[in-house]
């Protein structure tokens, strides 16, 4: 098994770099009104989802870097923030151009989008997140511990989740949303290389057999997040990749030990 | 290891890279969890087959050039 170095995600990302101010969202604004109610309510739903998570994977970044314990590390998480503050802007603008959630501010559209989705959802970005982060910050956590945490559950499971569900659903609809669904293949792109960045770091780190079950065992709690916004197909193949991708890991940490 | 550090491929080993998530395919290897067995050449691989670390389909990989370098590999 082998997954690239550091090196290769700073170049993916600075060959990934797109501009969320250009997605074009005047087409999507104009068809929203127009949507049949119980798929405005679902795209509604997954968006509040993302408002509420990007904007708190790109607070909480910060620790991360800071807890590298490489440059090359400390490198890839940087370029991680500018993605995922990218990300926290385009699904604002999103949320106040196209759904009209109420909100003068990307703080005031926030606390609308958290009434939208579900408790545990919130619980896992306001509250998790933050003390993974601040424990790390406080150098009393594990960057493994972090980075599973971050990149293999939030983004591994929930967003990637979330983009299929998304994506999914505009296609079921001859795609009503066409600048909502072209941010979205973009923001999928970058979370790809970032799991491909946890999961290198976490075989660096380490990944034994009981980190794996518990992280599998917890990924089924994780996709539930959703509620009833991404169908059980959806998550199944969620979990699954999170499957494989934790053993591709931990093989990985299999070899480099030896 | 520095991130500046390289490790050189074999030039007669042919591999194909995730050029999103940086995993690499081996045919000699395959990807049993996947349903690929060890000797499966990329070719034979289904087009429905997922990349085991993000996802991405067999057309987002890209065939390394004989002796290219993977930069700094975990093996």
């Amino acid at each position: 098994m082998f997954l690239a170095g550091y090196e290769h995600y700073l170049r993916a990302a600075a060959a990934s770099q797109w501009d969320q101010a250009t997605v074009d969202l005047h087409a999507d604004a104009a068809r929203w009104p127009r949507l049949p109610e119980g798929v405005r309510e679902r795209v509604l739903g997954l968006l509040c989802g993302f408002c509420v998570g990007e904007d708190q994977v790109a607070g909480n970044l910060d620790a991360f870097t800071l807890a590298a314990h490489r440059p090359g590390v400390a490198a890839c998480f940087r370029a991680q923030a500018v993605d995922e503050a990218r990300h926290a802007c385009f699904f604002d603008r999103a949320a106040a151009e196209v759904a009209r959630l109420p909100g003068v501010s990307p703080r005031a559209r926030r606390r609308a989008a958290r009434a939208r989705v579900t408790p545990s959802f919130v619980r896992l970005f306001d509250e998790r997140l933050p003390a993974a982060a601040g424990r790390l910050a406080e150098e009393n956590g594990s960057l493994g511990d972090g980075v599973a945490l971050y990149h293999m559950l939030l983004e591994g499971i929930v967003f990637t989740a979330g983009v299929s569900a998304l994506l999914d659903l505009l296609d079921t609809h001859q795609n009503p949303l066409p600048g909502l669904r072209r941010g979205v293949e973009l923001v999928a792109r970058d979370e790809r290389w970032h799991v491909g960045f946890g999961a290198r770091l976490l075989a660096d780190l380490g990944l034994g057999a009981e980190t794996v079950a518990g992280l599998l065992e917890q990924g089924r709690s994780v996709v539930a997040v959703w509620g009833d916004l991404v169908d059980p197909q959806i998550a199944a193949g969620a979990l699954a990749l999170h499957r494989r991708r934790l053993l591709t890991a931990q093989a990985s940490t299999t070899q480099v030990a030896a | 290891m520095s991130v500046t550090e390289q490790t050189q491929s074999s030039p007669e080993t042919k591999r194909w890279i995730c050029d999103t998530c940086g995993w690499v395919y081996n045919p000699e290897e395959g990807d049993p969890d996947g349903g690929l067995s060890p000797g499966t050449p990329f070719e034979e691989i289904p087009d429905d087959w997922q990349c085991p670390i993000c996802g991405a389909r067999k057309k987002d990989f890209r065939e390394m050039a004989p002796g290219e370098e993977i930069p700094e590999d975990v093996n």
